[in-house]
């Protein structure tokens, strides 16, 4: 039962950091249109500049994360303004930018640091036990920071002016900027906020699971395979479907064993679209 | 106003706009009266810049405003409702109301709101469900709030009587004649020439890309019923 409880917090743990990857990549794609092959890339960035930040410049934990959070959202500022923005109409143009510029992202990382795993270890150590059930400090810490930027996501998209503008942008672009909203300024920032989230993620998980080059590989999939199970461009699907697939994920990999959990996910996940193809909560394919 | 000069509008080769000009006077309601494909929604579009035109003029208070994007066409002072309602569905009705007004302040847009539904009953019993799940003259009074969120000055109606039952045709005519009273001025396009005479002031008839008759409603009375049965 402890045992039980323990692989509980650990899926949940994990679901709040693919509910940050999804929300990002949700947003993207539900506002521009865009599926964002780089995601996976400023996941890696955010962990490096972490990693630079504590290891090279001695500074503390919390300032890296920080740090990491703003150069990723800058970056991706940069990138949409600079490079996608010209090629937003063209759907095979968007997949081949978004793809080079992680080809690019990923190989200036291995050039900077190496192809090998730098020494990068969460700053709280321990674990936190009760009767049976353990939870070390570190799960724990991330946990908190994921929900409260999950929290922060949903006021922003559901609270205020900008989010109400991006939700109009995401279901009719045609007419939102027929109403006065900016596309000019909604697009970069929706595209900022979302790589934010990403290298935030990554600052704050590297550390816990790992930190190489490559590493945005399998975010990219999970991400992609969470946003698509909860419904293409759906906030809260992409919540749901994030924590399903941490506590299956987690589930799976204590009871089943390491590649049987991946196993057990794919199918459920490919059970799921059998029977509701637009995902969980997904509505309708995204008018071209 | 509104003025515009000799627009020519074309997809591919096709002319949807064919040299229109015309002109909407503050506070008064224009008719474009045709049947599908006469090229109104293009010109409409063209006004609020959802479509690009290949020659012509279109200023807004003496301003050109060809080059401008859409959005700041909109900031400019024109309200858009488009053709089949296009409500954000997942959205909710307040929401839908207020994504016009995003510039006002927190205050202002309350106050906007509270007007609306002094007008609207209906909006405040609905503002938090779906736009979606509404009716269509409910989705259409939605369309017709959510463009005047922004407080315009020029009211683009696009067929708003499009697919409603006559309750609800009745209910858009009242909300029209309310924009009306508020001095702000209307381009409206309608199939229906019928209910459509009725809350206009001035009356174009098109066909073609081409307008065939203009004229005060009263004029063009005959013309643009004879023209509802093509």
């Amino acid at each position: 039962m402890e045992g039980f409880i323990a692989t509980g917090l650990i899926g949940i743990s994990l679901g709040s950091q693919y509910t940050l990857l999804a929300l990002g990549f949700t947003l993207i794609f539900g506002i521009l249109g865009v599926v964002n092959f780089a995601h996976g890339g400023f996941y890696v960035m955010g962990g490096y500049v972490a990693y630079y930040c504590t290891s090279m410049l001695g500074l503390s934990y919390p300032v890296a994360l920080l740090i990491a959070v703003g150069s990723t959202a800058m970056l991706g500022w940069l990138f949409e303004t600079l490079i996608l923005e010209r090629v937003i109409e063209d759907h095979q143009a968007t997949l081949m930018v978004t793809m080079g510029f992680y080809l690019v992202m990923a190989t200036a990382i291995l050039m900077i640091f190496g192809a090998e795993s730098p020494e990068f270890s969460f700053p709280i150590a321990g674990v936190w036990r009760a009767g049976g059930v353990y939870f070390p400090y570190a799960n724990m810490v991330v946990l908190g920071v994921c929900l409260a930027a999950i929290v922060l996501v949903y006021w922003l998209v559901y609270r205020t002016n900008l989010g109400r503008a991006m939700r109009a942008m995401a279901e009719d672009r045609a007419v939102a900027s027929a109403l006065g909203m900016r596309t000019k300024v909604l697009f970069p920032f929706a595209f900022a906020l979302a790589t934010g989230l990403a290298g935030l993620t990554g600052a704050l998980v590297t550390p816990i699971l790992a930190l190489a080059p490559h590493v945005g590989d399998p975010v990219l999939a999970f991400s992609f395979l969470t946003v698509i199970l909860g419904g293409l461009g759906s906030v809260t699907g992409a919540t749901v479907a994030a924590f399903i697939v941490g506590l299956v994920e987690a589930y799976a990999a204590v009871y089943l064993g390491g590649s049987k959990g991946a196993l057990t996910l794919f199918v459920l996940v490919l059970i799921i679209l059998v029977i509701r193809p637009q995902g969980l909560l997904g509505k309708e394919v995204r008018r071209a | 106003m509104l003025s515009i000069e000799d627009l020519h509008v074309a997809y591919g080769g096709t002319r949807a706009v064919d040299g229109v000009t015309l002109q909407v006077e503050a506070g008064q309601t224009v008719l474009l009266i045709g049947a599908n494909g006469a090229g109104k929604s293009s010109l409409i579009n063209s006004v609020i810049g959802l479509v690009r035109h290949s020659r012509g003029r279109i200023r807004f208070d003496g301003r050109d405003i060809s080059a401008m994007p859409s959005d700041a066409r909109a900031r400019a002072g024109i309200g858009y409702s488009p053709e089949g309602r296009r409500v954000f569905a997942a959205m909710s009705v307040k929401d839908n109301v207020l994504a016009g007004a995003a510039r006002l302040s927190a205050r202002e847009q309350a106050a906007r709101w509270d007007r609306m539904v002094a007008s609207f009953r209906f909006l405040g019993e609905r503002q938090s469900q779906p736009a979606g799940e509404l009716s269509g003259g409910q989705q259409q009074l939605v369309a017709i709030a959510r463009a005047m969120g922004g407080a315009p000055r020029l009211l683009l109606l696009d067929e708003p009587f499009l697919g409603l039952a006559p309750v609800w045709i009745q209910q858009i005519s009242a909300a029209v004649r309310q924009m009306q009273d508020e001095g702000i001025a209307v381009l409206m396009t309608e199939q229906m020439a019928r209910p459509a005479l009725k809350i206009a002031h001035y009356g174009h008839v098109m066909r073609s890309g081409q307008i065939r008759r203009s004229g005060l409603t009263s004029e063009i009375r005959g013309a643009a019923l004879a023209e509802e049965y093509l």
